[in-house]
């Protein structure tokens, strides 16, 4: 098989851009492909989190484990997480994690003094380094920035006191969730659907209707001039088949087809705010190169020969 | 106490019954009913409340009725269904359900043995157990990390208040097989979602400490300050300088939690007040013995007095656990089952929505199980968070409103843009390729229950008993499995020798014995002449080494006190020796 060259050069465009959200085409490329991106971004994109807390005061109702937990789900901005190392592989340290290339620290200084109760958020999180502070939510999302305080770590009441140390780290999502990126990663395959235009002809304006009312989403609509059964939103239709059925049931098969294209994708990615949604992407297959480089790397090395021997002459069909 | 004169005028009979607890139902009284003028209504459901409840039981409008009573009343389930010869009219259907099974929701249309498991299952669930939770001293107290309200409730929840201290959460499951993990009841789960906080569970543990104040001599126990240096010092770390473990501090196996010592003499000559320095103590450290490898906290630390007004000092150690291969986890239908695998998110299916299950079920626990009330559960749940509102499954509580019916679910999930049956189109993690069929996908109120692995699980290679050299007995002594007279005889007809002579003696108690071939009976190992002596014969010309359990050497020893030894050489022809 060798000299055959699969290769094939996906284009991407983007539809929707902001800066937790991206909406983007992949095209001539396959599942495989998508999937891999997807995978990347949840999984293997790095971020910085709160990896290590020091309590030194904690008289609130939640105990140290719960507040510490809570704080490591805490987004923190990651631009600088791809150039950071991990700790365990940073020389400039001795492994506490203390240090400017590899880790953050935090400070939590908190007390209730008056009778109302006190909410400690993030905003409440001191950072010793600017460029990975807690993520502001206030001016993406529209939120009247008084009333939004960040995240709720803990609520204090009258005497109660919250006062700690926290080391953010970075890390990646397979390890832990806190360092995900990704709020939400998906795709699915951009549907083809065609209309038997001359079948459609034959129904009356009701049954046009109730057919396109069958589809739970509007993916079909009737054009109010022409009476005609339109595609509005194609990406509307999540491959549920009941348009499908509904016309099956009417008694015209085929009044519709409907494909799935299998190399072209729609991904939705929403980000949590640590990295913006169109840097992961780029993350991602800054990512899946190297991984790449990896495999290729070890391809041709002695001790890849060693592991894969086998496995490669049963693939040369040995 | 409370008697009850009951008569049953059709067979003559007037019982006196007495009885100390007695379940009733509340039910109107349709006479009484008649005359229940909307007026009356109103000012029930009025929040000054001219009329309560009780002014209308004792009013005559609303009787309670036992068991025996309900047998001669003629009771109609709705107010429409009364006729002519009805005595009572039931307020509502669902009340016939006490607690437990209120909380199942559409327990109507699940077979009824799995009402009666979840029952059960219920009490075992972790959750908030009360409001003052934190400042109670229980002796083991599960609870859960965030506890959520069932999207699908009941009227019966709100009733009990089981929507404000809830005892499980709402988790998105896909109704699908997936990797084989998830054979007999095994659920799989995803790692992202125990990462962020479903099932994480608290376990407090009670450990008591008693400051014995008054022996027989007057004198008393002692709470040290801690050594800070020197051999010991380091199981001590955890000791604030009153001797007693403080809040806040981990916890490892084999730490000291309270530094003690006890008078070596208690009794006899009354030691005086003054002369209690001079005498001699022994130390009573308490050491922690929790899970090897998990980090533990002292939680409190609190004083009170025992029934014999001694000081009592208890300790309460906390432990933060995310669930693991093997935790059991519920849902409301009696549906019981371990975690079998954990799998990473990224390799979990999702929908081109997003959304991705946070454990998925095997479908073959349906059909068997016939909970149905699960699957409008899940159907209805989903119908919840895509709108916004709680939908009601109260038992019997369609006609009355009380639970929504599935053509009404269906057709908000139409509305929300789902398939009006549940299920979803999903894509594999793994491949990216979309799955071959539909998944019936949605949230489904899941309870932890109590029973942890980690506290359950045992093996062992521990401690052996003195007397025997076999391991110890039962779990609690880190001790072995046994292999039976029942079990050895499975080994034995199967043919497994080896196996039997593995289990019953190398892993158990292997020795070796000096036999004489002469006499047949056992001898011992001479270190100053390096060989088998034999004890009768006063030589050492015939003397074997075997191996043998040392139980039964010791069955041996026993016998030939008894002066009815074992004579070895008997089986000379059978064993080579």
């Amino acid at each position: 098989m060798e000299g055959v060259s699969y290769q094939r050069f996906p284009k991407v465009k983007i539809r929707e851009l902001k800066d937790d959200y991206a909406k983007f085409e992949l095209r001539d490329t396959d599942a495989s492909m998508a999937n891999a991106l997807r995978r990347v971004m949840i999984a293997e994109v790095p971020t910085i989190a709160i990896d290590l807390v020091e309590i030194e005061v904690n008289s609130s109702v939640l105990n140290d484990e719960f507040i510490a937990h809570r704080l490591g789900l805490i987004p923190l901005t990651s631009e600088r997480a791809m150039s950071m190392r991990f700790s365990r592989d940073c020389d400039a340290c001795d492994g506490d994690g203390q240090c400017e290339f590899c880790s953050v620290e935090f400070h939590l200084r908190a007390k209730c003094m008056t009778d109302q109760t006190l909410d400690v958020t993030s905003k409440d999180l001191y950072s010793s380094d600017h460029t990975v502070v807690p993520v502001d939510f206030t001016d993406s999302a529209g939120y009247d920035s008084s009333e939004q305080r960040g995240i709720i770590i803990v609520k204090l009441r009258r005497g109660q006191e919250l006062r700690l140390r926290a080391i953010a780290r970075k890390g990646i999502g397979k390890d832990h969730a806190k360092w995900s990126p990704a709020a939400t990663v998906t795709f699915m395959y951009e549907p083809e659907i065609h209309i038997n235009e001359d079948m459609m002809e034959t129904l009356t304006l009701e049954e046009k209707q109730s057919f396109v009312e069958s589809s739970p989403t509007r993916v079909f609509d009737i054009d109010p001039n022409t009476q005609q059964v339109v595609v509005v939103d194609p990406e509307a239709y999540t491959y549920d088949d009941e348009v499908l059925k509904k016309a099956e049931a009417m008694g015209k098969p085929g009044l519709v087809e409907i494909y799935a294209k299998e190399d072209s994708f729609i991904f939705t990615v929403e980000s949590t705010g640590a990295i913006k949604a169109s840097q992961l992407v780029l993350n991602a297959i800054e990512v899946l190169k190297q991984k790449l480089d990896a495999v290729r790397l070890s391809e041709d090395t002695v001790e890849a020969d060693d592991q894969f021997g086998e496995l490669g002459a049963h693939m040369r069909g040995g | 106490m409370m008697i009850r004169l009951l008569t049953m005028s059709r067979m003559r009979i007037f019982e006196v019954l007495r009885l100390l607890v007695l379940g009733c139902n509340s039910l109107a009284f349709v006479k009484g009913l008649t005359t229940l003028t909307q007026y009356k209504i109103e000012k029930l459901t009025s929040l000054d409340g001219i009329h309560t409840f009780q002014d209308f039981v004792r009013g005559g409008l609303i009787e309670y009725l036992d068991v025996n009573e309900q047998n001669n009343a003629l009771i109609a389930l709705y107010e429409g269904e009364a006729t002519s010869e009805t005595t009572h009219i039931e307020i509502e259907p669902f009340t016939i359900l006490g607690v437990c099974a209120g909380l199942i929701p559409y327990p109507h249309h699940n077979q009824s043995p799995r009402n009666t498991y979840q029952c059960a299952m219920g009490k075992q669930a972790m959750g908030s157990i009360a409001y003052n939770q934190f400042s109670r001293m229980d002796s083991v107290l599960y609870l859960l990390l965030y506890p959520q309200r069932p999207l699908l409730t009941t009227r019966t929840i709100e009733l009990v208040g089981y929507d404000k201290l809830g005892a499980g959460q709402n988790a998105t499951v896909a109704v699908m097989s997936y990797s084989g993990y998830d054979i007999e009841d095994a659920i799989v789960m995803n790692k992202s979602s125990l990462d962020r906080g479903f099932g994480r569970c608290i376990v407090m543990k009670s450990y008591t400490a008693i400051y014995q104040k008054n022996y027989e001599n007057g004198t008393s126990d002692r709470v040290l300050r801690p050594q800070r240096t020197g051999p010991g010092s380091e199981r001590m770390q955890i000791l604030d300088d009153d001797g007693l473990a403080a809040p806040g501090e981990i916890i490892k196996p084999n730490d000291i939690y309270i530094n003690k010592e006890s008078p070596i003499h208690t009794t006899g000559q009354r030691v005086p007040a003054d002369g209690q320095q001079d005498i001699g103590y022994k130390p009573a450290k308490q050491t922690f013995k929790g899970p090897e490898g998990e980090s533990c906290v002292v939680d409190r630390v609190a004083f009170c007095s025992d029934k014999s007004e001694n000081l009592c000092i208890k300790f309460i150690i906390r432990h933060t656990r995310r669930p693991e291969v093997g935790d059991k986890f519920s849902s409301r239908h009696g549906q019981k089952g371990v975690c079998g695998t954990i799998i990473q998110q990224e390799d979990f299916p999702f929908s081109e929505t997003g959304i991705c299950p946070d454990l998925i079920m095997n479908p073959h626990g349906f059909p068997s199980r016939m909970t149905i009330g699960k699957m409008i559960e899940l159907l209805g749940g989903k119908a919840g968070v895509s709108c916004g509102r709680f939908y009601y499954g109260s038992a019997f509580g369609e006609a009355s409103g009380h639970a929504d019916r599935v053509e009404a679910i269906s057709e908000t999930l139409v509305k929300r843009g789902f398939s009006y049956n549940g299920k979803d189109f999903l894509y594999s993690g793994i491949t990216g390729c979309p799955l071959q069929a539909y998944i019936f996908m949605g949230p489904i109120y899941y309870q932890k229950l109590k029973h942890m692995v980690r506290f359950s699980s045992h093996y062992s290679s521990g401690p052996r008993v003195m007397l025997t050299r076999q391991p110890t007995e039962g779990r609690a002594g880190n001790g072995g499995l046994r292999v039976g007279e029942m079990e050895r005889d499975c080994l034995i007809s199967y043919g497994a020798s080896l196996l039997i002579f593995e289990r019953l003696m190398i892993s158990s108690d292997p020795f070796e014995v000096q036999v004489c071939r002469k006499c047949g009976l056992l001898g011992y190992f001479s270190h100053m002449l390096k060989r088998g002596i034999c004890s009768s014969c006063s030589n050492g010309d015939n003397i074997s080494m075997i191996k043998l359990p040392y139980a039964c050497k010791l069955l041996f020893q026993k016998r030939a006190s008894f002066e009815n030894p074992f004579y070895l050489n008997e089986f000379m022809d059978t064993f080579d020796w």
